[in-house]
């Protein structure tokens, strides 16, 4: 028994000893990769990909021209990004023809812990060639060290202002370590100042389409006096629970101060405790804590499933009959409901007519982590009007992209949707996903939540809020 | 006699108290059960216990009111009058009978009276969703409209397989090896190495992730399986090899002795005495390390990816549900359909609890 096995003995020895250095490279590792990590220098060029022998001469064409040539036919570029299931199968239906045509394999990942994931896998060096960003603050942050590709080394300025509206460029551009970057293409956008209704019911009932905040507000007041609570709202959301309700925050911002302030606010350069913020609160208020204009009354706002909200238009007789929210609302509506027809939707009317008529938007930023000409190629067919085409064709997106034909809309409350921006005095993204996640993703959402479930009075729940920016 | 009595009576305690237990645990499944085949409009009006039978207000009768009615003033209902709140909530009237809107835009009022109802909408479609997948419809460039089927399960659950059970088998060979040679081997630093092993017990797999993640970015291990199966045996080996250690080295000595005498090699002795002899320490911790990665979602996040080729259950689930979360009412017939395989395990593996393989080994 004391003769030890000398093999089985060398075995066990050999294991714990690669475990030792797991253990040991693991410390090492997280250590170090804050300060200087060694592989992705300071201009991020391909960190893993071997550099096609093609790439580094000045193309002739562009490379959207040279691929659909089948320049770059047999090769692969890995996308990650939020949409799953029915999103994912639309997007994949999307660029079927492409790919088709160009050769290059375009393999999506769709995962539900996007946002989560997206950071850890750029960190370990295994960055998708390109991500979909619906939250462009995310972005930033992988902007700021150095990791993603500047799109304009690609596309020329002039070609993106022929695709995009200013003010998508606008959005686009990030400061790099290096100076502004285009960090990104926009592929798709939802409009958010949105008012739907149960289109029918309402005519019958003998409701007219409101056009100004008081006139939406004597409608509100009508429908309380007919019996019915007015609004369905519901900002639950599990761990994102809030997030409707800094929505309408940042649309009541758009419609009682100026484009400029807002862009202040989201900045961070004007606190949340200032009286503008304040009274766009107030305005809110104004109906959420009236217990006679929301379905369920206040309390019920904040354990009402966002998605579950407005299904209680669609009974019989409607339970409620306004509900503010995102184009993509309508993939919650019950089946069989008909666009036009059974529900519709007008724009969130003006408040102060100084400001005119805003609108609300979000959208999905793709941007590029590795520069292979594939990956170029795929980025600019990411910015024409024809890589979502089917999508827009089978409904719940509208176009950022200028050459989109409004014929492809198949009903017209999604045209109207793509005319509203077009239309809009002023175009300003979703400010909860500008701002820094601690506070568009954090204290903004529970700030919020803590108001309305009246927890907290307005001030608290303000000063909580603004206490989220980093100092 | 009172002895006697007493102990079967503190048994009877004991049992009613375990009976009790095990009725309280089994409440959310047997809830999560009853609502996979419930329709997701039931699920959002009543709870799932409504399928039971219980008394409920049910309407007998109805009022109309005057259609002028103005609801914030008091209202009044047969004589009586009322608050719109209590209307809302349900007010008791004069004789006995609830009084509750219906419909208060019409102005009507429903007088209800307790009775006996159960609910009995039942669908199999959240079910059909999970298996076969879902269909979406999709507008072609020319206006038709095709539909396309979905993925359903099977191709995870498969994967999950192929990632659970190497991924049990790896970690539970090694720790085996190692658990023996801690117990019964005598080598320099065995001492310090063991403890080395029981400190790794308390480090939290997530702060490995990224350096490993780096180091299978150059290896190209990344959304391969075996990737995942080192993964899971590098994180399931800590506890593994002290489970492995606690039993082995409460063999009896004599038995290793007396094969020694007889010649056999560490490796014979390892072979035909400790592996048969820990088979129900082994089953017992296959089973935890077999559940811990079929229901692992954030280890197989990072190093496998969501590749429909390599995805396994738990993510397919996490997907299914949407990108905004509208189809969660298949979550419930997902999470039945992933909990098959566990189940099986556990009966499967079940017997080895109970079976005495030491009885009389020692003896002769």
């Amino acid at each position: 028994m004391k003769k030890m096995n000398k093999t089985s003995s060398l075995v066990t020895v050999l294991i714990l000893v690669f475990a030792l250095i797991i253990s040991a490279c693991g410390k090492n590792n997280a250590e170090s990769s804050p300060s200087s990590s060694s592989e992705p220098s300071p201009t991020p060029s391909a960190s893993a990909s071997t550099p096609a022998p093609s790439s580094s001469a000045p193309a002739s064409g562009s490379a959207l021209e040279e691929a659909l040539a089948g320049k770059y036919k047999g090769t692969t570029v890995t996308m990650f990004g939020p949409f799953t299931d029915a999103d994912q199968v639309k997007f994949e239906e999307a660029i079927k023809d492409f790919e088709q045509k160009s050769g290059i394999d375009i393999k999506y990942e769709g995962s539900k812990e996007f946002e989560a994931t997206v950071s850890v896998r750029v960190e370990g060096g295994n960055a998708p060639d390109i991500a979909d960003f619906p939250q462009p603050g995310l972005l930033n942050n992988l902007v700021q060290k150095g990791k993603v590709i500047d799109v304009s080394s690609f596309i020329s300025a002039d070609k993106m202002k022929e695709k995009y509206n200013q003010s998508w460029l606008d959005m686009a551009s990030m400061q790099g370590p290096n100076g502004p970057i285009m960090a990104g293409v926009w592929a798709r956008s939802s409009v958010k100042s949105l008012v739907w209704y149960p289109k029918k019911a309402f005519e019958e009932a003998g409701y007219t389409v409101p056009k100004t905040w008081d006139e939406m507000m004597a409608l509100t007041e009508q429908i309380a006096k007919d019996g019915d609570p007015a609004w369905a709202i519901g900002i639950e959301s599990g761990t994102a629970t809030g997030w409707p309700a800094t929505d309408w925050m940042e649309d009541i911002m758009l419609r009682t101060t100026t484009p400029e302030n807002y862009d202040k606010w989201v900045k961070g350069e004007l606190p949340f405790t200032d009286p503008v913020v304040k009274k766009a609160a107030e305005k809110m208020a104004e109906i959420w804590l009236n217990k006679d204009y929301v379905y369920g009354g206040t309390k019920s706002i904040v354990s009402t499933a966002f998605g579950d909200t407005p299904k209680v238009m669609f009974e019989n007789p409607p339970k409620a009959w306004l509900h503010r929210q995102a184009s993509f609302i309508t993939t919650f509506f019950p089946q069989g409901l008909k666009a036009g027809e059974d529900y519709d939707w007008f724009p969130l009317p003006p408040i102060d007519p100084a400001y005119g008529q805003p609108a609300l938007v979000a959208g999905d930023i793709y941007a590029m982590f590795n520069d292979r000409p594939e990956v170029r190629a795929v980025m600019e067919f990411f910015t024409t009007g024809e890589s979502i085409k089917t999508w827009i064709q089978s409904g719940g997106v509208i176009a950022p992209m200028n050459d989109a034909d409004p014929s492809w809309y198949t009903t017209d409350v999604e045209r109207r949707m793509a005319e509203l921006v077009k239309n809009a005095t002023t175009i300003r993204f979703d400010g909860s996903d500008l701002m820094p996640g601690a506070v568009g993703a954090g204290t903004f959402w529970k700030g919020m939540t803590d108001y309305v479930s009246g927890t907290v009075d307005l001030d608290t729940a303000l000063a909580e809020i603004q206490k989220g920016w980093p100092k | 006699m009172r002895r006697r009595s007493s102990r079967a009576g503190s048994k009877t305690v004991v049992n009613v108290v375990l009976a009790v237990i095990c009725l309280i645990w089994l409440i959310p499944t047997v809830g999560l059960f009853v609502s996979s085949f419930r329709p997701a409009t039931e699920i959002l009006k009543t709870g799932w216990w409504t399928v039971l039978p219980h008394k409920e207000n049910v309407a007998k009768d109805q009022i109309q009111l005057p259609k002028d009615t103005d609801l914030r003033q008091p209202i009044e209902v047969n004589g009586q009058t009322f608050s719109d709140d209590q209307l809302r909530e349900g007010v008791k009237s004069a004789d006995g009978t609830t009084f509750m809107w219906q419909n208060r835009r019409a102005r009507t009022i429903d007088v209800l009276e307790p009775g006996w109802i159960m609910n009995t909408e039942f669908t199999a479609e959240n079910y059909k969703g999970v298996l076969t997948g879902k269909t979406y419809e999709i507008k072609d460039t020319d206006g038709t409209v095709k539909t396309k089927k979905g993925n359903g399960m099977s191709q995870a659950f498969i994967n999950t397989l192929v990632v659970s059970i190497p991924a049990t088998i790896i970690p539970i060979l090694i720790a085996t090896f190692a658990a023996y040679a801690f117990a019964w081997l005598r080598f320099p630093l065995r001492k310090t190495m063991f403890v080395i092993v029981i400190m790794l017990l308390v480090v939290p797999l997530q702060i490995a992730m990224i350096p490993i993640l780096r180091d299978y970015t150059a290896l190209g291990l990344n959304g391969t399986f075996l990737g995942i199966w080192l993964a899971h045996a590098g994180f399931g080996l800590p506890l593994a090899t002290y489970f492995m250690y606690s039993y082995i080295s409460q063999l009896p000595r004599d038995l290793f002795e007396s094969a020694f005498m007889d010649g056999a090699s560490n490796f014979t002795i390892f072979t035909r005495l400790i592996l048969p002899l820990s088979v129900p320490s082994i089953a017992s911790i296959s089973i935890f390390q077999f559940l811990w990665v079929w229901n692992d979602y954030l280890v197989a996040l990072i190093f496998i990816g969501n590749q429909p080729d390599v995805q396994v259950l738990s993510m397919k689930i996490a997907d299914m549900v949407g990108t905004r979360g509208n189809d969660w009412h298949l979550l419930t017939a997902a999470a039945f359909v992933s909990m098959l395989m566990p189940l099986a395990v556990f009966f499967g593996l079940q017997k080895y609890f109970v079976r005495g393989l030491l009885g009389g080994s020692v003896k002769g």
